[in-house]
């Protein structure tokens, strides 16, 4: 289904969702599900181009975004549908990296920037990227060491190292946080710009992270994307919805991991006897089950959250349920598939490798389950003593 | 020539930890994969010319002779300075399997060659369909003359790409009552027509283990250890002692100092939370080596292990396999990323260690089969 005349049908949201999930669907098995991702894991920029002109074409990089910018401003339900159908094939293109991100930030700072920006990114020929943590790994936007200074004639200029940037290598330019005098400010950088230098790290994938360095990258105004509370706003929202999408993606995942395992189950004789039979197996994989079941739920109720209350602490609550249940869940499931395929499972050759790699980059991506369990803690804190007060 | 078992056992162990630290090369210490031939021939080729290449052989064939006493305190102190095992199937399967079981000719032509390194042996049991199962193994060998016909598969064979030789387990009988009884033990020359060697490569990406196919592989009769038929029994009787190897606590030991480490760095170690199950994982570790004492003391004794050995092992590979999981998440944002992560004043491998802790639940007997083991013949449970 080509989604660009979606917003225009008459059919119920129901059945849009429906249809939508059968396209993703229809996709990844045209595609080769989770060979293409095998294909392309040694490779830079360790994804398709000529898929990602296929999503533009699809409609799917344009999802979220305003109509404004020519998005189809539908929900982040929409968004988790293609996340979790994505990572049900392990696809590698940056989706939630760069357009909920990165793109996320910029349309909902909104002004020249994004308007300028958004469309190309909507069309397929311009991929941003959101460089916003430092070494330090902190996850709290607002712990940020990178710097906007302002020379003797007024001149701006950018300054410090952004970690754990996904697919920097491929990315046209960046969203960076930084601080001013006044506080929190987001500027927009080409990659080409002068005093932008790249290191990369390869992630369990083979897709690369990089370190960016802003070396006295000289900018103006016209380069900046927000500032203070609407840069905090923005940026905030956007972290909370790749994380939502990110859960949707391990759903995808540790699915399609459960179902392989299940039918390896019914298939592997051992002792004369499906190994399935054996009730040592069959509990574990029930209690894998209601893992993803879990996960299924905590997904649902983030995405309805976060839709209905944004920057809210209950809106945030909910995305660190579902983001700890998601993680734990997704690399339980891997590592459990391996043990419960014996030798089989540990080797390259089989896909499961290539979901666990992919379960170990998205739970630690945005904040591991310790991380979103930490940060719940201290909403259900507040909130117990807003109840006493 | 020393004897070893004459001397008090903290003079031995001092001696023996001395000379580690000294020879083995630094480069080499803990690492999280098994070690290629070109890799690890140098420290094989120090320990023959010490003499020290089958510490627990006979002295008459070659060995130090070591009682199993003080073969425990050898394996102990190499462990304790992660000194990588060798491929020593020759050392620890083929060598003590030919003594009790060879013939003159094989004690003779096969125990001087492991000795001098020259023959480097792979374990051959596991086929595609034969697992948990390894009674049902199809790999067949047929006498034709003077000579068995070897037409099968084996699989999962560790470093076999390495190997000049294979030991393996075949099917004499297919014709048997029971699929225990048609099984023989083999000795193959890897160099011999008709096989072929696939290296796999694993979820690491590392080569470590193959698959090996026989087209009409001819084998002399001779090479058969112990009765036909009567295979299964000598390999069964070679696995006790692997649980106990299996058990030992020392990868655990140093997978939590390392852990310890990349929390001191990341400035984590006295959060509570943290410190809560890092702790109940040193407590786990502490019991596993007390545990393993135990039934290391039941070998100083010279008695058997019983059934129950089969905890060791599962405890042990479960108990590493958690440090690793605790490694990823401590590690946070950088805890997907390969290779050595640069932690300031460490740099740490938590994904090499999250991988080798994935397939030792696995080997040696898979951890449910050695549930099963305990359930039935140590709490008597019905099947
Ligand atoms: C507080 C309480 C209230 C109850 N209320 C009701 C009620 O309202 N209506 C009603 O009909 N019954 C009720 N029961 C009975 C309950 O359904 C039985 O206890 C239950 O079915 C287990 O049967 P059992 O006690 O005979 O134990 P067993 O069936 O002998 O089981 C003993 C143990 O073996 C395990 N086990 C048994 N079979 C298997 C198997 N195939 N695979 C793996 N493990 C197995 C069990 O899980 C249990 O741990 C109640 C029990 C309790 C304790
Ligand atoms: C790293 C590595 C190195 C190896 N090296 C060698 C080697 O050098 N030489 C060699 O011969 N083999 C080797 N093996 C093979 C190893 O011995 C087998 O993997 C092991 O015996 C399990 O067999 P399988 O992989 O076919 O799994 P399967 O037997 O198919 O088991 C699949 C799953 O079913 C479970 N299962 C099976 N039966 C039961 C049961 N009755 N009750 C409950 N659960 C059950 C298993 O525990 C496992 O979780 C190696 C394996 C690995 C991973």
């Amino acid at each position: 289904m080509n989604m660009n005349t979606m917003n225009e049908s008459h059919v119920d949201r129901d059945d849009e969702r429906r249809l939508l999930k059968d396209s993703v669907r229809a996709f990844v098995e045209r595609t080769g599900g989770a060979s293409r991702a095998r294909a392309l894991r040694r490779c830079s920029p360790g994804f398709d181009r000529s898929v990602w002109r296929e999503f533009a074409d699809l409609g799917w990089l344009a999802v979220t975004l305003p109509e404004a910018y020519g998005g189809l401003n539908l929900s982040l339900a929409e968004m988790a549908i293609i996340a979790e159908g994505l990572g049900g094939a392990v696809a590698p293109e940056p989706v939630i990296e760069a357009v909920s991100l990165a793109a996320g930030v910029l349309s909902h700072a909104g002004g020249p920037l994004a308007e300028a920006i958004l469309p190309q990114v909507i069309a397929g020929t311009l991929i941003p990227a959101l460089a916003w943590q430092e070494s330090t790994g902190s996850y709290s936007p607002d712990a940020v060491a990178t710097k906007v200074q302002t020379d003797s004639q007024g001149g701006l200029s950018l300054h410090g190292v952004k970690a754990f940037v996904p697919y920097a290598e491929a990315s046209d330019g960046f969203v960076v946080s930084a601080t001013d005098a006044c506080g929190l400010v987001l500027f927009w950088v080409p990659a080409s710009a002068a005093g932008v230098t790249l290191t990369h790290h390869r992630l369990a994938t083979g897709a690369s992270v990089g370190r960016v360095t802003f070396d006295h990258v000289p900018v103006t105004e016209d380069n900046r994307v927000a500032s203070a509370d609407t840069a905090a706003r923005a940026l905030g929202l956007a972290i909370e919805e790749a994380t939502v999408l990110a859960s949707a993606a391990l759903v995808g995942l540790m699915s399609r991991v459960l179902d392989i395992t299940v039918e390896y189950l019914k298939v592997r004789v051992q002792f004369g006897r499906p190994i399935g039979s054996f009730q040592a197996l069959q509990h574990r994989a029930v209690d894998l089950y209601i893992q993803r079941e879990l996960s299924n739920a905590a997904l649902a109720d983030a995405i309805k959250e976060l839709s209905a209350n944004g920057n809210s602490s209950s809106a945030h609550g909910a995305v660190s349920r579902a983001k700890a249940r998601c993680s734990d869940a997704a690399l339980l499931i891997c590592r459990e598939a391996v043990q419960m395929h014996g030798a089989i499972g540990f080797t390259d050759e089989y896909d499961l490798g290539l979901y666990l790699n992919r379960a170990l980059v998205y739970s630690a991506w945005l904040g591991n389950s310790d991380h979103h369990r930490r940060r719940y803690a201290t909403y259900w804190k507040d909130r117990a003593q807003g109840v006493a007060a | 020539m020393t004897d070893w078992n004459a001397m008090d056992d903290e003079d031995f162990r001092q001696d023996v930890r001395r000379f580690f630290e000294q020879k083995y090369p630094e480069q080499l210490r803990y690492p999280l994969q098994r070690l290629r031939w070109a890799e690890i021939k140098g420290w094989y080729l120090t320990l023959a010319e010490k003499g020290w290449l089958a510490p627990n052989w006979p002295v008459e064939y070659g060995g130090m002779g070591l009682s199993p006493a003080k073969f425990l305190i050898f394996l102990e102190e190499q462990e304790r300075w992660g000194v990588a095992r060798t491929p020593d199937m020759g050392m620890t399967m083929v060598g003590p399997l030919l003594i009790k079981h060879g013939t003159d000719e094989q004690k003779a032509y096969y125990l001087p060659r492991i000795l001098r390194g020259e023959h480097i042996w792979c374990q051959g049991y596991s086929e595609p369909n034969a697992g948990s199962d390894l009674a049902s193994l199809k790999t067949s060998a047929i006498i034709d003359g003077d000579e068995f016909v070897i037409n099968g598969q084996k699989t999962w064979t560790t470093l076999a790409q390495d190997a000049t030789h294979i030991f393996m387990l075949v099917r004499t009988d297919p014709q048997s009552r029971k699929k225990q009884e048609g099984i023989s033990f083999l000795l193959v020359d890897c160099a011999s027509p008709g096989i072929t060697v696939r290296p796999i490569a694993n979820i690491a990406g590392h080569e470590e283990f193959c698959e090996v196919f026989f087209d009409n592989v001819r084998v002399p009769k001779e090479n058969i250890v112990g009765e036909i038929n009567q295979g299964w029994s000598i390999a069964k009787a070679m696995l006790s002692f692997e649980r106990i190897t299996l058990g030992s606590p020392k990868q655990s030991q140093y997978a939590l100092g390392r852990l310890e480490l990349l929390a001191h760095q990341r400035g984590i170690l006295e959060d509570p939370v943290f410190l809560d199950k890092f702790t109940a994982l040193q407590l786990d570790v502490a019991d596993l080596a007390s545990a393993y004492a135990r039934f290391a003391d039941v070998v100083r004794r010279g008695e058997a292990l019983g059934p129950d050995v089969s905890l060791l092992k599962i405890w042990a590979t479960e108990t590493y396999a958690r440090i690793s999981n605790l490694m990823v998440e401590a590690a946070g944002a950088a805890g997907a990323m390969g290779g050595k992560i640069d932690f300031g004043a460490a740099q740490i491998d938590v994904l090499g260690n999250f991988y080798y802790a994935r397939p030792a639940p696995i080997y040696g007997g898979t951890n449910e089969i050695q549930r099963n083991i305990i359930a039935k013949n140590v709490l008597g449970l019905p099947s």
